[in-house]
């Protein structure tokens, strides 16, 4: 075997191809689509790790802070007096600016000679700059993102909203996008300041504080790492999953380009091909394109994940205040891992055609029904792993049923995905045993005949089917979650807005802001709001054992606000719990509730600035958006007892005097008290904002969703189109006994729609399932809290009628050309045979 | 969980030893070869720092304060100890002044806000054993609130030299005596996960003694220098705490004041600097600086100071320093036993370091310790070293 007939025998096998250039494509565009969407959401992840790794290497999150019991900002006394009894503590201010464009840039001053070592030396300026930090005119350092942004040309600094300057920009690629650091009296200046907003303190040191100080543990501090940990895994299952879908594409596209060459790899045998070199040729086909694939793949990606990565960028920051950048940067290993596991996956799709090739006996003759003895072994082991997987599913559910809700987050994907896989493997054995059920059950000869045909079809067929099943489960199920949350989310935001306004007034005009408030005849309630900060003290019945940092959030308990308010679960009924709540008793969020295991009738023990207060638990309450843990009294007793006066006070207005317009009250209230826009908040306002950023959040769902099912369909258009003239043949026996072309074309379009209807009708209950698998286990494992299951019979049977549609297409152009394939043609395909 | 303990203490460390570079040449600026371009520009403005000049006549209690016009400048606090068991001991308390830029730009400075100055102040506090030696510092800005107070600084009346609780104060009462003749000096500190401290008393038994010509000490060849001057009668009671467990001490204590703006040659890399306590009651300053004497010898300089506190200056040709014996400390060479002669006093000692294990670990990394002198005289001190 030489060179030369090594290069015929590759150009002969290659030249199906050039005969058959649809499948060469469809390869393609699977490989293309499948890799695509894959490295899309890979690219988003390592660009956004690599923002949060700069966020997480800031000093504030890896140090404790401390900060007032009432909120207030400290006074440069507290720290000096802490300083000067020993502690080591580090001042910080922090505040946003506007800058001249409108745009907000995060402004945080620190004191880089007290920081904690090795937690922000290399942020204040490092070596050869630290003078300059410190001395005037001062250091803006930022981020490459937003140096750019800020910095149109070397010569001016950038300016405020308010025509003052910025110190001159230094460039800091350690830090997260959208945050300037700079000298604490810089910062100060530039924020009209006196004040600090908290200090630092290493986690290992030990302090003694005063009362009015409460200290926060980095560990409780939101953990943002394991929130935005949630969010990538979600990306990261999507963007698998669509992996899955197109890699099921390119496996029924190669089995067919191979299954219609061994014929001439019979012939190559024949002539001496030894088989090593056979498959030795066909590995570096489907090598080449796998590497065309994958690289299209890649470079499509890469666009696609700039494309979704405002979106990303803009759903995280709304989420978890992540600042992350909008600039897409990959590491190297991005692109060695995308190509690498797409042409893992092509080498998997099409192992077992090498397989075959490998062992090609050179005398048999192609036979579609030995074929089919094949597929029927094939089916029995089809049943058997999707059953397997089915069992891996249920005992991974039994096992996180065990387990703390917070920490079944990866384990939850796993048994997704083995639901899915499993379901995705019994679709074929279940098609069919339908298929010889209905064959059986039909009597009309041609019916008959187009039900054994489907199953002598289903090989080629099963595996697009298994991918529009994974799509359309996916899309049903996801559609569902997110479309339940949005129900569940607009519900309780309504419910949780009671007021019309919400008034923000500077602590020294409330007292005068509420007497000229309950003056007017047009308010029918006044809801004052408070917060503060607290330790949920160590108590028996709590799951974990260390105090953990919880809000403290203080309502008023008026009907207008109880009437609405949605509980839980409640001591009691609702009306009983919330006559608790106003006698004293404490409601807690679902956060608190599903990590402490805290219920309605336990008590809890929390420290106040006033000494530990012990309350009984009336409710839990949704709380949906919010990262913490928090638990809610009374605005009078909170304000009491944290020594804090209200922060917010929410007007009702009499529905009868004003018709619900606030418009003559905020008037009224910015001449009066002479407030600005921002202490004024109008609800319409805050449930539009809210609604905007629950829409960002899932936008990036719902296109990857979108793609997906969209790569479904082309898998099943392209093995398809790919059989058009296998099955030529098999048509033309039933066209040379009198069947008219018609009949043939129709039958045809309806066998596909059948099985595309079978394959959505188990889509539905297995979309069900995963609605209920996201809403129960992913959702409360990654965000902490539970959605109620929402069922949307609409979105159903519009999954429905895409399945049948996207078959439909498929099989019209299929229909399309038979119905054109002249007489002729039919009859040479006796000649073939 | 233990491994990513590692890793942090590894940043921290790592983080330290960075800082450790920067603040090494801000706040001892004499160590450093002429400042580069890129070093904030504070080689160009050096002469818009007053300047240590000789015939210039020091003023008390003035002088003990803070003399923010010049670059650098410290109040550094040796202590030779003994516990009741006769276990020697050494304490270390010393507050560094560095200005970040020259005087005049005060103005420029306030913008209102507290915080801003251009004085940086770092301290540093260490405790030796026989067996161990404990190393703690701290940094400050000269941040000063309306009411005056501060995290670091110096005062007069009541003298006060403190950074954060690390305190240096005067407890005299008699107003014709001098400020510094009976003080108080407390530290806290942690090195390594373990705590210790020291609060002693100390009372001074003699004069402030001016080095040089006057209280100005040259520095080099080219006539360089910075005012210096010391209180080295100091006897000592206290108490210092090692990990909880707290032991009374007794002892001498040596006080050195020295302020400049240029204190070092271009040439000159470091230096070796002794504090000695002899068993007769005298006392003897003596230092080396390495290069940036005439055709870039050390420079040599020192003071013999009588029992009664008369200084007499020592020259390069009446001191002879000589290091005799090398440890390796830090993975370096570093001299531990000297041989020092001044045949003018007929002194002819051998000064050994109690340990070689004295390197100070800090932002300034240098080699700090007490000593002992033995040959024609007896007695105790401390030797400082750096630029190794």
């Amino acid at each position: 075997m030489n060179a030369a007939s090594l290069r015929v025998a590759f150009l002969a096998l290659f030249s199906h191809y050039r005969r058959h250039p649809g499948q060469l494509v469809m390869l393609l565009v699977g490989l293309w689509v499948a890799s695509a969407l894959w490295s899309g959401v890979q690219a988003i992840n390592a660009s956004a790790r690599d923002s949060y790794a700069r966020a997480e290497a800031m000093f504030s999150v890896r140090l404790d802070r401390i900060e007032r019991r009432d909120g207030e900002p400290l006074s440069m006394h507290d720290y000096l007096a802490l300083r000067l009894a020993g502690a080591p503590v580090s001042p910080l201010v922090e505040s946003e600016l506007e800058l001249a464009d409108g745009s907000q840039l995060d402004v945080v001053g620190i004191d880089p000679l007290t920081l904690p070592a090795g937690s922000g030396f290399r942020t204040a300026g490092g070596a050869a700059t630290l003078t300059d930090f410190l001395l005037p005119p001062y250091l803006t350092r930022v981020a490459p993102e937003t140096y750019a942004a800020l910095q149109a040309d070397d010569a001016t600094p950038p300016v405020l909203a308010d025509g003052r300057q910025l110190p001159p920009l230094q460039l800091a690629p350690e830090l997260p996008p959208g945050l300037a650091v700079m000298d604490i009296a810089a910062a100060q200046a530039l924020l009209e300041q006196e004040g600090l907003s908290h200090l630092l303190v290493a986690p290992e040191v030990t302090l003694d504080l005063p009362e009015s100080l409460v200290r926060g543990h980095a560990a409780n501090l939101a953990a943002p790492g394991q929130l935005t940990d949630s969010f990538h895994l979600n990306l990261t299952a999507m963007g698998l999953l669509a992996l899955v879908v197109g890699l099921l594409i390119v496996h029924a596209a190669l089995s067919l380009t191979l299954e219609q060459r061994l014929g001439l790899m019979r012939t190559l045998r024949a002539l001496g091909l030894s088989a090593r070199a056979l498959v030795a040729l066909l590995l570096t086909e489907l090598l080449l394109l796998g590497l065309l694939g994958a690289g299209l793949g890649i470079l499509s990606g890469v666009w696609l994940a700039q494309w979704l990565l405002p979106d990303v960028a803009a759903s995280l920051d709304a989420l978890y205040g992540k600042r992350l950048g909008s600039e897409l940067i990959l590491p190297w290993h991005y692109w060695l891992g995308g190509l690498a596991v797409t042409l893992g996956g092509l080498l998997t799709a099409g192992i077992g055609t090498l397989w075959r090739a490998a062992r090609l006996n050179v005398l048999e003759l192609g036979q579609a029904q030995a074929w089919r003895g094949q597929f029927l072994r094939q089916l029995r082991g089809m049943a058997v792993a999707g059953s397997l997987l089915w069992l891996v599913a249920l005992g991974l559910l039994s096992w996180l049923a065990h387990q703390p809700p917070a920490q079944g987050l990866r384990l939850g994907f796993a048994m997704i995905a083995a639901l899915l896989l499993g379901s995705a493997l019994w679709l074929s054995p279940l098609l069919a045993m339908l298929l010889a059920g209905a064959s059986r059950l039909l009597k009309r000869p041609l019916l008959q005949w187009a039900a054994a045909d489907l199953q002598l079809q289903l090989p080629r067929l099963s595996v697009a089917m298994m991918a529009l099943l994974l799509a359309l489960s996916a899309n049903l199920g996801v559609g569902s979650m997110v479309g339940g949350f949005r129900l569940t989310f607009l519900e309780w935001l309504d419910q949780r807005l009671v007021a019309d306004l919400y008034l923000n007034p500077p602590t020294e005009q409330y007292a005068a802001v509420v007497d000229w408030l309950e003056s007017r005849p047009d308010i029918s309630a006044l809801l004052p709001r408070a917060r503060a900060e607290a330790t949920l003290l160590e108590s028996e019945d709590m799951r974990t054992q260390a105090p953990r940092q919880v809000g403290v959030y203080g309502v008023t308990p008026h009907p207008a606000l109880t009437e609405h308010w949605p509980l839980l679960t409640s001591l009691g009924d609702e009306t009983a719990a919330w006559q608790a709540f106003s006698q004293g008793a404490a409601m807690i969020n679902e956060q608190l509730a599903l990590a402490t295991g805290l219920e309605p009738g336990q008590w809890l023990q929390l420290s106040s600035p006033t000494g530990v207060m012990e309350r009984r638990i009336a409710a839990i309450y949704p709380d949906y958006g919010n990262p913490r843990g928090e638990v809610m009294l009374t605005a009078s007793q909170l304000s009491e007892r944290f020594q804090t006066s209200p922060d917010s006070i929410g007007i009702v207005l009499d529905r009868k005097m004003t018709s619900g317009d606030v418009t003559p009250l905020r008037r009224a209230l910015v001449q009066h008290f002479g407030m600005s826009g921002d202490s004024l908040i109008d609800q319409r306002e805050i449930q539009q904002r809210s609604t905007e950023i629950f829409e960002r959040t899932f936008a990036i769902t719902r296109t990857l969703n979108v793609l997906t099912l969209g790569v479904a369909g082309l898998a099943l258009l392209s093995s398809l189109l790919a059989q058009t003239s296998q099955r030529r043949s098999q048509l033309a026996p039933l066209w040379a006994l009198g069947v008219s072309r018609l009949p043939l074309a129709v039958i045809g379009v309806a066998q596909l729609a059948g099985v595309a209807l079978i394959t959505a009708t188990v889509a539905i209950p297995l979309g069900l399932a995963l609605t209920w698998c996201l809403v129960e286990v992913i959702n409360v494992a990654a965000f902490g809290w539970r959605l109620p299951l929402h069922v949307f019979p609409g979105q159903i049977a519009v999954t429905l009628g895409l399945a049948v549609g996207v078959a439909l297409l498929a099989a019209l152009l299929p229909a399309w050309r038979l119905w054109r394939t002249s007489p002729r043609t039919l009859l040479t395909e006796f000649d073939a045979i | 969980m233990s491994p990513a303990k590692h890793s942090t203490r590894f940043r921290v460390w790592l983080a330290l030893v960075l800082v450790a570079l920067l603040l090494l040449i801000l706040a001892l600026q004499q160590r450093s070869t002429p400042p580069s371009e890129s070093f904030a520009g504070l080689g160009e403005k050096a002469e818009e720092y007053a300047q240590a000049r000789p015939g210039v006549t020091l003023h008390f209690p003035a002088d003990h304060g803070a003399h923010p016009d010049y670059r650098i400048e410290w109040w550094y606090l040796t202590a030779n100890l003994e516990d009741t068991e006769g276990e020697p001991l050494g304490v270390q308390w010393t507050l560094f002044r560095q200005a970040l830029a020259p005087p005049g730009n005060d103005d420029t400075n306030d913008a209102g806000s507290p915080w801003s100055s251009r004085q940086l102040w770092m301290a540093h506090a260490a405790l030796s054993t026989p067996d161990s030696h404990f190393v703690a510092e701290r940094f400050a800005r000269g941040m000063t609130l309306p009411d005056g107070k501060g995290q670091a600084g110096v005062e007069i009346a009541p003298f006060t030299a403190w950074l954060d609780h690390w305190r240096l104060e005067s407890r005299v009462t008699d107003p014709a005596g001098d400020l510094l003749d009976r003080l108080l000096v407390s530290a806290q500190g942690n090195d390594n996960d373990h705590d210790f401290g020291y609060r002693l008393e100390l009372t001074a038994e003699g004069p402030l003694v001016l080095h040089g010509k006057n209280g100005f000490s040259q520095k080099a060849a080219d006539g360089q220098g910075s005012f210096y001057y010391s209180q080295p009668f100091y006897r000592v009671e206290g108490q210092v705490e090692i990990g909880g467990e707290t032991r009374n001490v007794s002892g001498r204590a040596w006080l050195d004041r020295e302020w400049s703006s240029q204190l070092l040659g271009p040439s000159q890399e470091g230096w070796d600097w002794f504090s000695l306590h002899l068993a007769n009651g005298a006392k003897l300053m003596a230092f080396r600086l390495r290069g940036g004497g005439k055709g870039g010898d050390h420079y040599v300089s020192g003071s013999w100071i009588s029992t009664d506190g008369q200084q007499t200056a020592l020259a390069t040709d009446d001191l002879w320093l000589t290091p005799v014996a090398l440890s390796s400390v830090a993975g370096r060479q570093i001299p531990t036993r000297w041989r020092l002669r001044l045949p003018a006093q007929d002194l002819d000692v051998t000064v050994t370091a109690r340990h070689p294990e004295r390197w100070m670990d800090t932002s300034f990394p240098y080699w700090e310790g007490n000593v002992v002198v033995e040959g024609s005289h007896q007695g105790e001190g401390y030797l400082e070293m750096t630029g190794y």
